[in-house]
């Protein structure tokens, strides 16, 4: 078992090397430094000098060790636009997108799982039904769209709830959360659905096939020959199983709700990373991009191994399979 | 035997009249679009027949300044709306057209390549697949929109956001066209007419593209559709982000960024009238897409 | 087996019992007006070609049929009791069942000790600690050492689960077993095993049991009384012995002479075949199912569906005295 982590602990390093590499490319390549932070005006001397200085005259593969380097000490230069280092611009918005990052998978999660149980158990209700073709609905709207109809109903309509940024956040000293506040609380919700609700849809049609598959399995059929519950036959019996595919596909779309909160963070004015990217997309701001980059190039390889460790806690099969090939 | 004959028609029964009404509302929507010229009242794109007067004029009602009436009311500038969402119809197909032919020649070319040569090309290309597809392809639209236009330079970054655009969307789309054409490339290859093909001294392309190209196609149709509106929503997403078309000349996209200033001042119309047409189209050609997919490929579902 | 078991009251009682398929706008008969009864301690066999309606008869009986497939009509009673309106009091505790393929019968994520203390601790209100040392118990009387019991699932032979799933079968200690080709999956030299065993255990504990089998030898080797099932149908009713040396409907009279026989002198005959297939359940014909493969077949038995002779056999050929084959 060691073996494996350390065989996927390889690959995911790999990816992050590539990962990395075009992020190095676009910062070195994409746009000209030297220009960026002069400006016009510079002297030629000058301008040699920073390029030395920048180590844009080194080899290249020194210049992506040195880019690398500098990385892991969470150094990315400083933004063209104002001047600010890009680990302080990112750290003071990265508790914003993480919280609500976090906040709509687990939404997605919890309610998608529970959705899915219910429409596979309650096959042809009503209610089941209009679960199911709404949700058809739901993955055709895009989601900025989710996110303006949500404003309207309940900001515009029902002004309920706010329409815009983060609310009030308590400064933990290394923290800033929005958790702690009403305003905070309340600020959060219509944004986390919005972003949660497509992911939400894709894991209850997932958890629902993968349920239907279970059912029809011997073993449930023996159990219920056995006299058990229906209780015990789908928590006891049909859970556990459906557990893997349900772990893959949630741990990607986390992956994916910090893409997609981007979206969800322009419309609702969330003042996260993702709109610092768009941002940064818009003015060419490339130390911003290449970071950005690099961040949620980390955040992806994480949740893959994380994905790919847990079914070693879950499938007994593939535990001692691995164990065998070990030994 | 006639079970089967009966209840395939069933099957197609029951679901065609989904298919008939989403390609009915296509094809009307692609018409719109093409002849938007012609059924438009004005052309929103003409700066010189623009009055800032007509502003913010609710459906049907006249204008309090100048009584002009239009069908959906205007925007802001004072354009039509029906008129400016029939032209920005147009650049929301046109960019997903584009898009789709993009990714689509460039997946199946490069699908072929992987799956008739094998080896290390084949295993560059397809890794390169793999890592692109674990991010999420808004996210690598959105990168390479960011990068082109650092490449550009910035007095033509205006005038080439749509080929951006374009590129952007193209090049975030053509993994699952690559993945299936390669698939499907190592079924054909193996067959005996690719034998007898190369016997005859035909040539590696002459092979891939005469012989072995058009048997991988119809699978290549249904990833088409559904890209056209992925590509769609994609467009209007990246416009909506303000990193799209210029709003000079607005996609449906655009429009509804434009239309979500004037939520909380009460001009519902600018934001539904072109948020039910992206919803309208986008909805037609996923079900549509669906149902091609089910009709070629039963066991795809 | 020598006891005249048909002087006892019956434990199971199957009446008349329909099993449909609704299907759009035609409904389609898969267990046609069945009567059966199972006697306490009997091992009944359940014999028929698949399609016949075998398995169909044992879910039915514990209520496991689903939709499109519905009981149309008839009534099982159990100890004079009707279950038809609510099995699910007795599954388990009082009927349990077995089925074909042991290395899918058990949730490959628990280990077999969780799996039989869920079932115990079902139907008898004991501590964890009682539902193991009863787990520990079953698992040895079916040749299993009671040390594995947190193994999992995977860990055993298709042999082994089999005896997993007898232990769980027997876990909630009912009175009826039907098991379901219980080693149709195993290999041929388990298979004697898992029998006896399974005779072995139910004959200490007095269950029945009802043996679902297509395999003549199986029936013949393990049945106190057979049943034979023809396109729904009960064909022929009897002492396993009876109906296997005396057949006196012409399909059981096929079915065992197509039974391969290890008997030297057989080797060089031809295998009998009966000629034809089982029709498909919404194409069964008029009068007796199986006149278009029988070689007596007259003109009466196209038009009208022969009724259960002497308790024994449902031919015309057995309507008056005499009429044998």
């Amino acid at each position: 078992m060691t073996f494996i982590i350390l065989n996927r602990l390889f690959q995911a390093v790999l990816v992050l090397l590539f990962v990395a590499l075009i992020s190095f490319l676009i910062f070195r390549f994409v746009g000209n430094p030297v220009e960026n932070l002069m400006g016009q005006e510079a002297t030629l001397a000058q301008r040699a000098a920073l390029e030395e200085a920048l180590g844009l005259n080194d080899p290249i593969h020194i210049q992506y060790f040195d880019f690398l380097w500098k990385a892991v000490r969470f150094d990315f230069g400083n933004s063209y636009r104002g001047a600010l280092p890009v680990a302080e611009l990112i750290a003071s918005r990265l508790p914003a997108t993480l919280e609500l990052a976090l906040t709509s998978a687990l939404f997605a999660v919890i309610f998608g799982v529970f959705m899915g149980i219910y429409t596979a158990i309650n096959r042809g209700s009503v209610i089941t039904n209009f679960i199911l073709s709404s949700s058809l609905i739901g993955v055709s709207l895009p989601t900025f769209l989710i996110g303006i109809l949500l404003i309207w109903l309940f900001s515009v309509e029902l002004n309920w709830l706010p329409s815009f940024g983060r609310g009030e956040v308590v400064d933990l000293g290394w923290w800033k959360t929005g958790f702690l506040s009403e305003s905070g609380l309340k600020s959060l919700v219509l944004p986390a659905i919005t972003l949660g609700l497509y992911q939400m849809t894709l894991i209850m049609r997932l958890t629902r096939s993968e349920m239907l598959e279970v059912l029809r399995q011997d073993y449930i059929r023996l159990a219920r020959a056995l006299g058990l519950t229906n209780k015990a036959v789908y928590f006891f019996h049909a859970l556990p199983n459906i557990l893997i595919p349900v772990i893959t596909i949630g741990g990607l779309q986390l992956g994916s709700v910090i893409a997609f909160a981007i979206i969800t963070e322009t419309v609702f004015q969330w003042p996260g990373v993702g709109l610092l990217f768009i941002n940064a997309v818009y003015f060419v701001d490339i130390p911003v991009m290449s970071a950005y980059l690099l961040l949620v190039g980390f955040a992806f390889v994480l949740i893959n191994l994380i994905v790919d460790l847990s079914y070693f806690f879950i499938d007994p099969r593939l535990r001692d399979s691995e164990l065998k090939d070990e030994a | 035997m006639e079970r089967f004959f009966r209840s395939d028609f069933f099957y197609h029964f029951r679901h065609a009249p989904v298919a008939i009404v989403s390609f009915v509302t296509i094809i009307l929507i692609i018409l719109a679009a093409i002849f938007a010229n012609f059924i438009a009242p004005t052309n929103p794109f003409d700066p010189a027949s623009l009055n800032l007067m007509n502003g913010f004029t609710p459906p049907l009602e006249a204008n309090e300044f100048t009584g002009e009436r239009f069908l959906l009311g205007t925007d802001d500038q004072g354009r039509d709306l029906f008129s400016t969402i029939l032209y920005g119809l147009r650049i929301s197909l046109f960019v997903g057209l584009m898009a789709v032919l993009l990714a689509m020649v460039m997946g199946v070319l490069l699908g072929l390549i992987a799956g008739f040569l094998g080896g290390w090309i084949d295993s560059v290309i397809m890794r390169f697949a793999d890592i692109q597809m674990t991010f999420p392809s808004i996210l690598v639209a959105m990168l390479i929109y960011g990068v082109a236009r650092g490449i550009l330079p910035p007095e033509v970054r205006y005038e080439m956001s749509i080929v951006v655009l374009i590129i952007s969307i193209g090049l975030s789309e053509w993994v699952p066209f690559a993945r299936t054409v390669r698939g499907s490339t190592l079924v054909e290859k193996e067959k005996e007419y690719v034998t007898a093909a190369k016997m005859i001294g035909l040539t590696r392309q002459q092979i891939m593209l005469r012989h072995i190209l058009p048997n991988v196609l119809s699978p290549v149709l249904v990833i088409a559709t559904i890209t056209f509106a992925l590509a769609i929503i994609a467009e209007a997403t990246l416009s909506f982000l303000g990193v799209g078309v210029p709003s000079t000349k607005p996609s449906l996209g655009t429009l509804i960024r434009i239309g979500q200033d004037f939520l909380f001042s009460g001009e519902w119309w600018i934001l539904l009238f072109p948020a039910v047409t992206l919803l309208a189209l986008a909805l037609s050609i996923n079900l549509f897409g669906d149902w091609l997919r089910d009709i070629l490929n039963p066991k795809l579902k | 087996m020598t006891i005249d078991r048909t002087m006892i009251e019956p434990l199971l009682e199957i009446k008349n019992l329909s099993v449909s398929l609704k299907k759009r706008d035609n409904i389609s008969v898969a267990v046609d007006d069945l009567s059966l009864n199972l006697y306490p301690g009997e091992i009944l066999g359940l014999v028929g070609e698949s399609g016949a309606g075998k398995s169909m008869t044992g879910s039915a009986i514990l209520g496991l049929i689903e939709s499109p497939l519905y009981i149309s009509a008839g009534t099982i009673s159990l100890q004079g009791r009707s279950i038809i309106e609510a099995p699910e009091n007795i599954r388990g505790s009082q009927i349990s069942m077995i089925f074909q393929d042991p290395l899918v019968s058990l949730n490959p994520l628990k280990t077999i000790g969780e799996q039989l203390i869920k079932t115990i601790k079902t139907h008898f209100n004991i501590s964890k600690a009682e539902a193991l040392d009863r787990s520990k118990k079953l698992l040895s009387d079916v040749g299993i050492d009671p040390e594995r019991i947190e193994a999992y699932p995977h860990t055993f032979s298709g042999g082994m689960r089999q005896r997993v799933v007898i232990a769980l079968a027997l876990a909630p200690e009912p009175s009826v077993i039907i098991a379901d080709e219980p080693t149709t999956a195993l290999d041929v030299s388990v298979q004697a095993q898992i029998l006896n065993l399974l005779k072995q255990l139910c004959t200490e504990r007095g269950t029945s049991i009802i043996l679902i089998t297509h395999d003549m030898g199986v029936i013949s080797e393990t049945t106190d009384r057979v049943a034979v099932l023809y396109s729904g149908r009960l064909v022929e009713i009897g002492k396993t012995s009876d109906v296997l040396q005396r057949p006196q409907h012409p399909y059981t009279a096929g079915l065992v002479a197509s039974t391969p026989n290890i008997d030297p002198s057989s080797f060089d005959k031809k295998l009998f075949q009966i000629p034809g297939a089982m029709p498909d359940i919404d194409d069964v014909p008029d009068g007796c199912a199986f006149h278009p493969r029988c070689e007596h077949a007259r003109d009466k038995c196209q038009k009208h569906r022969p009724p259960l002779f002497d308790a024994r056999v449902s031919c015309w050929l057995s309507e008056k005295p005499g009429g044998t084959l």
